[in-house]
């Protein structure tokens, strides 16, 4: 069963002589609990698609169904609420919010919602991230990888059934890179969540269980590594 | 370029629109001391006139002595004082916002060279050039004000200000308003020069440089729900920004409240009824020996607006409840109905007074009262074997030079209650309140028919509205001019931190804070500055106003007692609100447009 169906999905910036077609009538579908990595040079619009399949942006035209719901039929609103439940964001810059713990950036989504944490699930989520020790920090008390860690605690909090990626290991050397993909890769079987993940790390996109290159706009599917 | 520093008129010239808050704060500041200077400066010449006058020479000593130039300096040091305060706040806070948002560029100089001192150099220069424009605009600004106030306190209020200068140049207010601008641009630039030194050199490189300061603390989440925690920790962790704006709207209250004082002041010294009379005619014998046909005779003359009269009776045998088989002698005055009415309209009436029941042939009288009496309303008094209810309190003794009753029992009764009483119909005193236009041929009139009856006296010249309503004015203008610089201060802060936080809300939108959450977040940063300055502004504020009424007020008028101003302090509380919607509505509305996905893109 697909958790992801992108059709025709196209974005263009700007307009007339100066307009920019970013993403060019992209379709692809993505199984439940499927591992993808997206590949692409700088500029080919991976983000923009990542973006688009987040609804953190609207696309010109075509559609994403994400668990068979048009997201961009949703009100600015409805499409929060369900980006808080349902997709967790991993970012390059971690993106974690200065003023909390490790624990409250953890569980802030889930707070954000005026829900209690599930205590056990959070404990267990801190032990696999192994930030126990950490849980009290501030994010400035941290090193890179453990940022990328508590930011991967914050994408699996909700229990979304879509974690999106954009370039995780990006700020990270090489061990706490293979630590943060293994981290994921456990949680894709553990949890049965479907990855998307930008990556321009050839050995990273080895690991993923299906590749997808972007360019200029274009999506091709390069077809399933590790069979 | 000739130095380095060559470098402040061309960042300048580039950061015009961002310099506009700061050069704004600064010819406030500068205009607000030159005219209050200026002013007083103006008040002394009129009061060095009326001492020439009088003494036909004048003395240095002459001058000094004089209450009203004391007076006079003395207000307008304590406005400087208060002036150079929030003009320190006001610039400083702008200041720290440049600095704030140009670490990069001093990053860029450090890492090309520039020393610490260079910066500090740098940042307390590029805050004088300011003053290149701000001061002489601050300071014509203040003299065309002065010259405008002079203008209407000779031609609109006239009396005592009719000798007053026109087109005066005041050397005292224009070295005031110049020495004011320098001193709290230096003073205001000291500390963000100090922290634009401490920039290290690698923010330039580092991408890191708008970065606020790093938390210390983290966000108590567990008062508040998430948004509202952030809000209120983003506002008490940058501890600079908290005293500054803390202050700014500390300030503002603390002024408004110590001004209404001053207004409270003038009113005693001059009180404003409603019933003031430009004419009047009293009994020659002081006597009820008033015809009380002239009443309605002047009605109808030309030029009278309104006619009112009294009738009195003193020392009349009464007994008061409480006070057993002794007797006592009271004072009875009437009060046609429109006086009763201004007394509810001048809020001369305590609290619980009930003026309505007063009117007509009733058994309800007022009282006069003070401090020292022991009247209270319900208690009753016997004359002549009726029983009469005092119905309300006068707030004091408008018939004793000192407003005290000195143990003296005075009922003010309606004209039908003193008739049925006395059996009195005639007037002891009559008043009149003329139109604007009436000429002297209708008041020669008037002064013929009250030659007949009683002693004629025109008031028109005593009329001291006007002075009052200047005043007033000029309080409230300068009080205005005040809130607005704090209330622009407030906005730009918001609108500072919003901006240093864009990324952050950027990143908080994407993992799923609404629009609404991100709206009650910047609410509650806007609404704890606002909680601190008020809780703070309405403390000292209300310390002070009881300091300076107990000293100016009750220390002249003893029957003045300091109450809470429970009006003035919902009015501040509404105030307040309001400059938070003001301040919290264009960022709110910008992070509500914003484009998450470019704000997170930056690097």
């Amino acid at each position: 069963m697909n958790l992801l169906k992108v059709r025709n999905l196209c974005k263009t910036y700007g307009s007339g002589e100066t307009a920019v077609r970013a993403l060019k009538k992209v379709s692809f579908s993505v199984p439940k609990g499927e591992y993808v990595a997206i590949v692409g040079e700088s500029g080919s619009g991976k983000s923009t698609l990542l973006n688009m399949i987040g609804a953190l942006d609207i696309p010109t035209s075509g559609k994403v169904a994400i668990g068979g719901k048009d997201i961009f039929s949703m009100n600015d609103r409805e499409l929060t609420i369900f980006r808080r439940r349902n997709i967790g964001f991993i970012f390059q810059a971690f993106h974690l919010v200065p003023e909390l713990t490790v624990e409250q950036n953890i569980i802030f989504p889930v707070l954000l919602d005026y829900q209690k944490p599930d205590k056990k699930y959070l404990e267990e989520l801190l032990t696999v991230l192994n930030l126990q020790e950490r849980r009290n920090h501030l994010p400035s008390q941290l090193s890179g990888g453990q940022q990328q860690r508590v930011a991967i605690g914050r994408a699996l909090i909700t229990r979304p059934s879509l974690i999106l990626a954009d370039e995780p290991t990006g700020n990270l050397d090489t061990r706490n890179s293979s630590d943060v993909i293994a981290l994921l890769k456990k949680a894709s079987v553990q949890y049965e969540q479907t990855i998307i993940m930008i990556t321009h790390s050839r050995s990273i996109a080895q690991t993923a269980d299906r590749v997808l290159r972007v360019s200029d706009g274009v999506l091709t599917d390069l077809g399933r590594c590790r069979e | 370029m000739k130095s380095y520093l060559s470098l402040i008129p061309l960042s300048a010239k580039a950061r015009k629109t961002q310099n506009r808050m700061t050069l704004l704060c600064i010819v406030f500041a500068v205009f607000l001391v030159t005219s209050v200077f200026s002013m007083a400066d103006m008040g002394v010449r009129i009061e060095r006139t009326r001492l020439m006058e009088k003494h036909g020479a004048l003395t240095f000593q002459d001058m000094i002595g004089s209450t009203m130039a004391q007076t006079l300096f003395l207000t307008a040091a304590v406005l400087f004082l208060l002036v150079l305060t929030a003009g320190v706040f006001m610039i400083s806070g702008t200041i720290n916002t440049h600095v704030a948002q140009r670490t990069k560029f001093f990053g860029m100089m450090r890492c090309i060279g520039m020393s610490k001192e260079q910066i500090i150099r740098f940042v307390r220069l590029e805050a004088l050039y300011w003053c290149k424009t701000a001061v002489p605009a601050g300071v014509i600004l203040g003299i065309v004000l002065t010259w405008g106030l002079c203008a209407a306190l000779r031609f609109l209020v006239g009396e005592e200000f009719s000798d007053i200068p026109l087109f005066g140049i005041s050397i005292t207010g224009i070295i005031s308003g110049v020495a004011v601008g320098v001193i709290t641009v230096l003073l205001a630039a000291g500390s963000p020069a100090k922290r634009a030194a401490k920039v290290s050199p690698v923010t330039a490189v580092s991408g890191n440089s708008e970065t606020p300061q790093k938390p210390r603390h983290a966000v108590n989440t567990h008062s508040f729900r998430i948004e509202t925690a952030l809000g209120i920790h983003h506002a008490v962790s940058a501890k600079k920004n908290l005293v500054l704006l803390t202050g700014s709207f500390a300030l503002s209250i603390i002024l408004f409240l110590s001004f209404s004082v001053l207004i409270d002041f003038v009113g005693c010294l001059m009180p404003q009824s409603s019933s003031t009379a430009d004419i009047s005619i009293s009994s020659s014998d002081g006597a009820n020996s008033i015809d009380k046909e002239l009443l309605d005779t002047m009605r109808g003359m030309e030029g009278i607006r309104r006619v009112f009269g009294r009738r009195s009776i003193l020392d009349v045998p009464s007994a008061m409840e409480g006070i057993n088989g002794s007797s006592i002698t009271i004072d009875m005055i009437s009060y046609d109905e429109f006086e009763l009415k201004c007394l509810s309209k001048d809020d001369m009436l305590k609290k619980g007074s009930d003026v309505a029941s007063v009117y007509g042939n009733s058994n309800y009288v007022l009282a006069t009262w003070d401090q020292d009496s022991s009247l209270k309303i319900g208690d009753k008094i016997w004359i002549k074997s009726e029983e009469l209810e005092i119905a309300g309190l006068l707030k004091y003794d408008p018939f004793s030079s000192d407003g005290l009753t000195n143990g003296k029992i005075t009922l003010i009764t309606s004209g039908d209650t003193f008739t049925r009483l006395t059996g009195i119909t005639d007037y002891s005193l009559l008043m009149a309140q003329t139109t604007n236009d009436i000429t002297d041929e209708e008041i020669t009139a008037v002064s013929n028919i009250a030659d007949e009856n009683g002693t004629f006296s025109d008031k028109r010249g005593e009329r001291t509205a006007g002075t009052y309503r200047a005043f007033v004015f000029c309080v409230y203008g300068f009080l205005s001019v005040i809130t607005l610089v704090a209330v622009l201060n407030i906005i730009n802060s918001i609108s500072m931190s919003v901006s240093a936080r864009m990324k952050q809300y950027g990143a908080m939108r994407a993992v799923g804070m609404d629009a609404h959450q991100v709206t009650k977040m910047i609410v509650a940063e806007a609404l704890t500055y606002a909680a601190t300055g008020c809780i703070a502004g309405c403390t000292m504020g209300l310390l002070i106003s009881k300091w300076l009424y107990d000293i100016l007020i009750t220390a002249h008028f003893s029957y003045a007692v300091w109450n809470v101003p429970v009006a003035s302090l919902l009015g501040i509380l509404l105030f307040v609100l309001a400059t938070v919607i003001v301040a919290v509505y264009a960022p709110s509305k910008r992070m509500r447009h914003m484009e998450i996905t470019e704000i997170i893109n930056e690097l």
